[in-house]
C-alpha cells in the first residue's frame, strides 16, 4: 500500500528567481511567500488577541462590582470600542488570514497565491492600519463611540480625535481586506492543482472562498460610510449633520450592510476548520460534504439580506421589520444543516480527543447556543427587549468566542505543527481547553440573565440594587480564567516551537494535500504538483488502491517570485495619506499620493 | 431558565473534568440569582407582555433543539470513542440524502412556525391605538444625558420620570436633541431609539400600578450609564391618581418658605441657572427649549424621586452636591459649573428640593 | 505542472477556470467597485432632495457641457476597445496610439469636471458644506473623477510600456485588463449622467 513516504522519492525542483533571495530581517520585511506572510498575520493576530483580551480584562474589573470607579465613563467607552474593534479586525480576522494564507495554497496544491506581492501589500496595509488605530491611545484618547460607531456620536461635535484614528485605521483595514479578497478569490478559483475540482476542495477552502466574496463585496459599503464620516469630520460635509437635514440612519444601513456579512466572515472559517478536523479524528469522511459546502455558500449569500435585524429598534416600520425578520430566521436553516452534519460525522466514527478535537467538538454546542439565541433576535418583539442588552452580548460572544475563536484555537492545535514542524504539548493544550471553556461559560452564560434583567450593554457602572451584582462578578472571574487559559496557549506555542516533539509530515493521519509535504513545507510547497483524484486525496493515496497520487521521476522547473520592497512602500504611502488627513497636512497627502503612483510604476516594471 | 446548558464531555483526566464541571456548575448555580428589579419577563404593560410571550415561545423551541443537539453529541462521544488498540477503520459513510432532506425540512418548518406568529407580533406592536379613547401622549426627547417629557395637551414639561395612568393607552413620540438614545424600561416594553431628526411612536398600555426603572440603551457618550429613567404608573383614582399628579404639575412653582430657600431662589435668578432652566412662575427665560444646552424644567423638581437622570436620590444635599460640581457626579455633564460656594449650593439645594 | 509554475508569474497563466488570473482578479475587483459606487450613488439618491438650502440640482447642472464631456468619455471607450483589439492582433504602435488617445480623452473629461466643480463653487455657491446635495454630489462625482484619474495614469503607463516594447502581443492581457477597468469607469459615468443629471430634467 502507498504511503506518504513515497513523496520523498520525487526529485527536488529546479528554481529560477529574478533576484537572489534575501535573508534574516530583510527577508521578512520584503517577503512575498504566502507562508511567511501567514506567519506574520498569525503573530500580529495573536498579539492583538492579547491586547483585546487585556482591554476586556480592564473593563471587566470595572464591572466586577456596582458603583465602581476604577475607570471613568470615557475610558470605559474607549476600552469597549477598542476591545471590539481589536478582536474583530485585528485578532480574529488576521488569524483567519494567517490560516488562509498559509494553508490555502497548500490545500489546493499551489505554489503560492495568485498575486504574491498584492498579498504582502495586504499584510502591510493591515499592520500599518492597526498601528494607526492603536496609536490613538497615545494621541488624545481611543475612539469611544462603540465598534459600530453610530453617527452622530462620531461627529466632531460629540467625539474627539479618537474617531479620526478609528475611521482612517478602519479605512486601511478595508483596503487590505478588499485586496486580499480579490487575491484569494483568484487563488482559489484559478490555482487549483490538476484534478482538484471545486467539489473536491476541502470545506475549509470553500468557506474561505465564501468569505473572500463577503470581504470583497461587503467592505465597500462601510468604506463609503467611513469616507462620508471622514469627509464630515475633515472637510465639513453634512452627511450625518442632523441640523442640515442629514440622517444618521444612513450610517447604520451602510455599516450593517457590511456588519452582518462581517459576522459570517468571522464564523465561516471556523466552521470550515471544524469540518476539516472532525473527519480526521473520527477516522471517516465528513458527513454530507456537499450539504456542508452548500449551506456555507447559502449563509454567505443570505448575509447580505439580513442587516436590518440590527435595526429593529430604530423605527424602520413594520413592513421592513417583517421582511428582515423573515430573512434572518431563514439563516437558521443552513446553520442547522451544518450542525447536524457535524453530529452525523461524529456518529459512528472512532473518535479520539487531542486538543484540536476537543475545541472542534466543543465548538458545536457552544455555537449552537449562540445560534439559538440568534433565532430569538430574528423576532422583533423579542429583539426589542434584547437589543443592546447583555443578552445580545452573551449571544454574539457565544458565536464569536464559543464559535469563531474556539474554531481558530482548534485550528492552532491542528495546523501549527505543519508550520513549526513541532507538536504542541497536549497536556498544556488540555489545560487551555478546559480552563477556557469554563471561563467562557462563566462569563457569558450569566450575561443572558443580565440582559433579561434589564442591563444595557456599554454602561460603565450600575447601581447595587438592580440585581446585577452576582452575574457581573461571575463574568469578571470568567474573564480571568479565559485570560489565564490564553496565556497557557501562548506559552505552549512558544515552548513547543523551540523544543516540541517533531511532528513529521502527517501527524494526524489526515486526508488533505497540506499534509503530504514536509513540516514546515519548503519554499515551493511541493516538490511536484500533485494530481488530485478524489475529495480525500491523501487518505485515498494511503488507503485506496488505484487512487495513489503519482510521483514523477523528473524534476520540475519552477519560477518563484522574488522578495520585493514595493508592497510595503505603497502601504507606507497609504499610511502617510491617512496621517495627512488626520493632521490636515495636505502636502503630505499629495506627496504620498505621488509616492503611490511611483510605487505602482516600480511595481509593474519590477521583474517578478 | 436556570437550565445547565453546558456540554459535558469526558476527558482523559478525571481531575480536569471535575474542576471544569464544578466551576461551570458553580457558575450556573449562582447565575441569575440576584433579585432583579427590571426583569423583562415580569411585564407590567401590554408591550412587554407581547415580547415575553414570543420569548417564551422561542425559548421552548430552542430548549428542545439544544437538548437534541447536546444529547446526540454526548451519546456520540461516549459511544463512539475509539477503544485502545482498535485500529480498524469505522464505516466510511459519506452522507445520507434522506437525512439531509430531513434536517433541512424540519428546521424550515420550525422557522415558519416561529416566523408566522412573529409577523403578527410585529404588526400588533405597531398598531395605532384608538384615538377616540383616553390617551396620554408624551413627546420624549433624549438629551445628553437626561430625558425630557413634554405633555403637550396637559401643557406640562418634566424630566426623567414619566407619569402615566394604569389602563390608559400611552403614546410616546421619541426623538433626540443630539445623538441617538434609546428609551428602555424593561417591564414596560422593548426599547425604542430616540433618533435626532426623526419622531417615532412607541405605544403601550400599563396594567400595573408602581414605579419601574429603566435607562438609555444606546451608547451616547461618557455618561451613557447615568442616563436613567423611571416610569410611575398611577392609579385611576385617589390622592395618588394620575389626574391629581397632572393638576399638581400644572400649578406654578411654590414660593420659598424659609430664608435659605429664599437665598436659593436668589442664587438661581442671579448666577446664570435661568439661562437653561425654567421654573414656571419664577423664570421662563431658558433659551432654546429643545436645544442641547437647555436643561430640565425645574418647576416641580422637588416632586421627583431622583436628580440628574436617576443618578442621585432627591435630597437637598444631593442637589447641592450636583450643582456644586456637576461633572464630578456625571462625567461630561453639559451643565455649567457655576463655581457656587458651599453655602450657595446648599441654598439652591434647599430651594429646589422644596419645589414639590 | 507548467500551468502552476507559470501561474505564479503575477497571474499571466490561465488557471483552473481557463481565465487568466489577472482578468479574473479584475472582474472580482470590479464587482467590489460596483458595491462601492452603488453605495455612493445610493447615498446621493437618499439625500439629493433632502437639502435644507439651495442651490438645487436643477439650478447648477448644465446639460450641454456635461453632454460634451460624457460624449468624450464614451468615445474613449471606443478608442480603448480599438487599442485592445490592435494589441490582440499584434499591432503594438497602433495600440499605443489608441491607449494614449484614450488617456487623453480621459484627461479632457477630468478637465471638464474640474471646470464644472470650479464653476459650481464660485458661480453657483455650491460647496461640500452647503447642503446634502452639495456633499453627496461632490463626493460621488469626485470619487468617480478620482477613478478616471487613476485610469488615465494607468493607461499612460500601459502606453509607455507598449512604447518601450515591454508589452507585446503575448502580454495583451495587460492592455485588456486596463480596458476592462476603463469601460467600467465609463459605465459608472453613464449611470451617473443618466440618473443624476438627465433625470433631474425629466421630472
Amino acid at each position: 500500500m502507498a504511503s506518504i513516504a513515497d513523496f520523498a522519492r520525487a526529485p527536488a525542483p529546479t528554481y529560477h528567481m529574478a533576484r537572489p533571495p534575501k535573508t534574516g530581517l530583510m527577508d521578512w520585511l520584503t517577503t512575498v511567500d504566502h507562508k511567511k506572510i501567514g506567519i506574520l498575520y498569525g503573530l500580529s493576530g495573536l498579539f492583538y488577541l492579547l491586547v483585546g483580551g487585556l482591554e476586556a480584562l480592564l473593563f471587566r474589573i470595572q464591572l466586577a462590582v456596582p458603583d465602581n470607579d476604577f475607570l471613568t465613563g470615557e475610558q470605559f467607552n474607549g476600552l469597549v470600542t477598542m476591545h471590539a474593534t481589536t478582536m474583530v479586525f485585528l485578532a480574529v480576522m488576521p488569524i483567519i488570514a494567517a490560516i488562509s494564507n498559509y494553508f490555502i495554497p497548500l490545500m489546493i496544491g499551489a505554489r503560492d497565491v495568485a498575486f504574491p506581492r498584492m498579498n504582502a501589500f495586504s499584510f502591510w496595509t493591515f499592520l500599518f492600519g492597526s498601528l494607526l488605530l492603536n496609536s490613538s491611545f497615545l494621541f488624545g484618547g481611543a475612539p469611544n463611540a462603540g465598534w459600530f460607531g453610530y453617527a452622530p456620536l462620531t461627529g466632531s461635535q460629540y467625539s474627539g480625535s479618537g474617531i479620526d484614528f478609528w475611521w482612517t485605521g478602519l479605512a486601511m483595514l478595508a483596503i487590505s481586506s478588499m485586496v486580499a479578497g480579490v487575491n484569494f478569490i483568484v487563488t482559489i478559483l484559478n490555482m487549483r492543482a490538476p484534478g482538484m475540482t471545486l467539489m473536491r476542495m476541502p470545506v475549509l477552502v470553500w468557506m474561505i472562498l465564501v468569505i473572500q466574496f463577503l470581504l470583497a463585496f461587503s467592505f465597500p459599503p462601510i468604506t463609503v460610510g467611513l469616507i462620508l464620516l471622514g469627509f464630515d469630520r475633515t472637510f465639513g460635509t453634512v452627511f450625518y449633520q442632523v441640523s442640515m437635514g442629514g440622517d444618521p440612519q444612513l450610517w447604520q444601513h451602510l455599516f450593517w450592510l457590511f456588519g452582518h456579512p462581517e459576522v459570517y466572515v468571522l464564523i465561516l472559517p471556523s466552521m470550515g476548520i471544524v469540518s476539516e478536523i472532525l473527519p480526521v479524528f473520527t477516522r471517516r469522511p465528513l458527513f454530507g460534504h456537499h450539504a456542508v459546502i452548500f449551506s456555507g455558500v447559502a449563509i454567505g449569500f443570505m448575509g447580505f439580506g439580513v442587516w436590518g435585524h440590527h435595526m429593529f429598534t430604530v423605527g424602520m416600520g413594520p413592513i421592513a421589520d417583517a421582511a428582515f425578520a423573515s430573512t434572518t430566521a431563514i439563516v437558521g436553516i443552513p446553520t442547522g444543516v451544518k450542525i447536524f452534519n457535524w453530529l452525523g460525522t461524529l456518529w459512528g466514527g472512532k473518535i479520539t480527543f487531542p486538543t484540536a478535537m476537543l475545541f472542534a467538538v466543543s465548538f458545536i454546542p457552544m455555537f449552537t447556543i449562540g445560534g439559538l439565541s440568534g433565532v430569538m433576535h430574528s423576532s422583533p418583539p423579542i429583539d426589542l427587549q434584547q437589543h443592546n442588552s447583555y443578552f445580545v452580548v452573551a449571544h454574539f460572544h457565544y458565536v464569536l468566542v464559543g464559535g469563531a475563536l474556539q474554531g481558530l484555537f482548534a485550528g492552532v492545535y491542528f495546523y501549527l505543527p505543519k508550520i513549526t514542524g513541532k507538536l504542541l504539548s497536549e497536556k498544556l493544550g488540555k489545560v487551555h481547553f478546559w480552563v477556557f471553556l469554563a471561563g467562557m461559560n462563566l462569563t457569558f452564560f450569566p450575561q443572558h440573565f443580565l440582559g433579561n434583567h434589564g442591563m444595557p450593554r456599554r454602561i460603565y457602572t450600575y447601581p447595587a440594587d438592580a440585581g446585577w451584582n452576582t452575574d457581573n462578578m461571575l463574568g469578571t472571574i470568567g474573564v480571568i480564567l479565559m485570560a489565564t487559559a490564553t496565556l497557557v496557549m501562548v506559552y505552549n506555542i512558544l515552548t513547543s516551537w523551540k523544543k516540541g516533539k517533531p511532528a513529521g509530515n502527517d501527524p494526524w493521519d489526515a486526508s488533505t494535500l497540506e499534509w503530504m509535504t514536509t513540516s514546515p513545507p519548503p519554499v515551493h510547497n511541493f516538490d511536484f504538483t500533485p494530481v488530485v483524484l478524489s475529495e480525500r486525496p491523501l487518505w485515498d493515496h494511503k488507503r485506496t488502491p488505484g487512487f495513489e497520487i503519482p510521483v514523477p521521476e523528473t524534476s520540475e522547473s519552477i519560477h518563484m517570485p522574488s522578495n520585493s520592497w514595493r508592497p510595503m512602500l505603497i502601504s507606507v504611502c497609504i499610511l502617510l495619506i491617512m496621517v495627512g488627513l488626520l493632521t490636515h497636512l495636505w502636502p503630505l497627502c499629495i506627496v504620498a499620493a505621488l509616492g503611490i503612483v511611483a510605487g505602482v510604476y516600480l511595481w509593474v516594471t519590477e521583474p517578478a | 431558565m436556570h437550565t445547565d446548558a453546558a456540554p459535558h464531555r469526558p476527558s482523559p483526566s478525571l481531575a480536569t473534568w471535575l474542576i471544569a464541571c464544578l466551576s461551570l456548575l458553580g457558575a450556573f448555580a449562582l447565575s441569575g440569582c440576584d433579585k432583579p428589579t427590571r426583569d423583562v419577563y415580569q411585564p407590567v404593560a401590554d408591550s412587554a407582555e407581547i415580547s415575553a410571550w414570543f420569548y417564551h415561545l422561542v425559548l421552548a423551541v430552542d430548549a428542545v433543539i439544544l437538548a437534541i443537539v447536546v444529547t446526540i453529541l454526548v451519546v456520540a462521544i461516549v459511544r463512539f470513542r475509539k477503544k485502545p488498540g482498535d485500529e480498524e477503520l469505522p464505516p466510511q459513510s459519506f452522507g445520507n440524502m434522506k437525512m439531509e432532506v430531513a434536517w433541512t425540512v424540519i428546521p424550515t418548518l420550525i422557522v415558519i412556525g416561529i416566523t408566522v406568529p412573529t409577523l403578527g407580533g410585529i404588526f400588533e406592536l405597531a398598531r395605532k391605538p384608538d384615538l377616540n379613547q383616553k390617551i396620554i401622549e408624551v413627546e420624549v426627547t433624549g438629551k445628553q444625558w437626561w430625558w425630557e417629557f413634554d405633555y403637550a395637551k396637559e401643557k406640562l414639561n418634566t424630566a426623567n420620570e414619566l407619569h402615566v395612568e394604569v389602563g390608559t393607552q400611552v403614546i410616546l413620540n421619541m426623538t433626540s436633541a443630539d445623538v441617538i438614545h434609546s428609551w428602555w424600561v424593561p417591564r414596560i416594553g422593548g426599547k425604542r431609539d430616540a433618533n435626532p431628526g426623526r419622531r417615532y411612536p412607541f405605544y403601550f398600555r400599563p396594567y400595573q400600578v408602581g414605579t419601574f426603572d429603566g435607562q438609555c440603551a444606546e451608547l451616547c457618550g461618557a455618561s451613557h450609564a447615568l442616563m436613567g429613567t423611571r416610569v410611575i404608573v398611577h392609579p385611576k383614582t385617589g390622592a395618588d391618581s394620575y389626574e391629581a399628579w397632572v393638576a399638581r404639575e400644572q400649578q406654578q412653582a411654590q414660593k420659598p418658605a424659609t430664608p435659605q430657600q429664599e437665598a436659593g431662589q436668589k442664587v438661581f435668578m442671579t448666577k446664570g441657572c435661568v439661562a437653561c432652566h425654567t421654573i414656571r412662575g419664577v423664570s421662563e427665560l431658558a433659551v432654546g427649549a429643545r436645544s442641547r444646552t437647555s436643561g430640565p424644567n425645574l418647576t416641580h423638581v422637588g416632586g421627583r424621586t431622583s436628580i440628574a437622570a436617576r443618578t442621585l436620590p432627591m435630597t437637598a444635599q444631593n442637589i447641592a452636591k450636583w450643582v456644586k460640581n456637576p461633572q464630578a457626579v456625571k462625567q461630561g455633564a453639559l451643565m455649567t459649573n457655576l463655581g457656587l460656594s458651599d453655602e450657595e449650593a446648599a441654598a439652591v439645594g434647599a430651594y429646589l428640593a422644596s419645589l414639590k | 505542472m507548467s500551468v502552476h509554475a507559470e501561474a505564479i508569474e503575477e497571474g499571466h497563466g490561465t488557471g483552473s477556470l481557463g481565465v487568466p488570473n489577472l482578468k479574473l482578479a479584475m472582474w472580482a475587483f470590479l464587482g467590489s467597485e460596483c458595491m462601492f459606487f452603488g453605495s455612493l450613488i445610493g447615498t446621493y439618491f437618499f439625500y439629493h432632495d433632502h437639502s435644507l438650502a439651495g442651490p438645487l440640482p436643477k439650478d447648477v447642472f448644465s446639460i450641454g457641457i456635461t453632454s460634451i464631456s460624457t460624449f468624450l468619455l464614451l468615445m474613449s471607450s471606443l478608442t480603448m476597445a480599438l487599442g485592445v483589439d490592435a494589441m490582440r492582433r499584434g499591432k503594438a504602435l497602433r495600440s499605443r496610439n489608441f491607449v494614449w488617445g484614450t488617456a487623453l480623452l480621459g484627461l479632457t473629461f477630468v478637465g471638464f469636471q474640474v471646470f464644472e466643480f470650479h464653476h459650481f463653487v464660485t458661480e453657483k455657491g455650491l460647496t461640500l458644506a452647503t447642503s446634502l446635495f452639495g456633499s453627496s454630489f461632490y463626493v460621488m462625482t469626485g470619487f468617480h473623477g478620482a477613478h478616471v484619474t487613476v485610469g488615465v495614469i494607468w493607461l499612460s503607463i500601459v502606453g509607455w510600456m507598449i512604447h518601450k516594447g515591454h508589452f507585446g502581443q503575448e502580454k495583451a492581457i495587460n492592455v485588456e485588463v486596463s480596458g476592462l477597468y476603463w469601460h467600467f469607469v465609463d459605465i459608472v459615468w453613464i449611470v451617473i449622467f443618466t440618473f443624476v443629471y438627465l433625470l433631474e430634467f425629466a421630472k
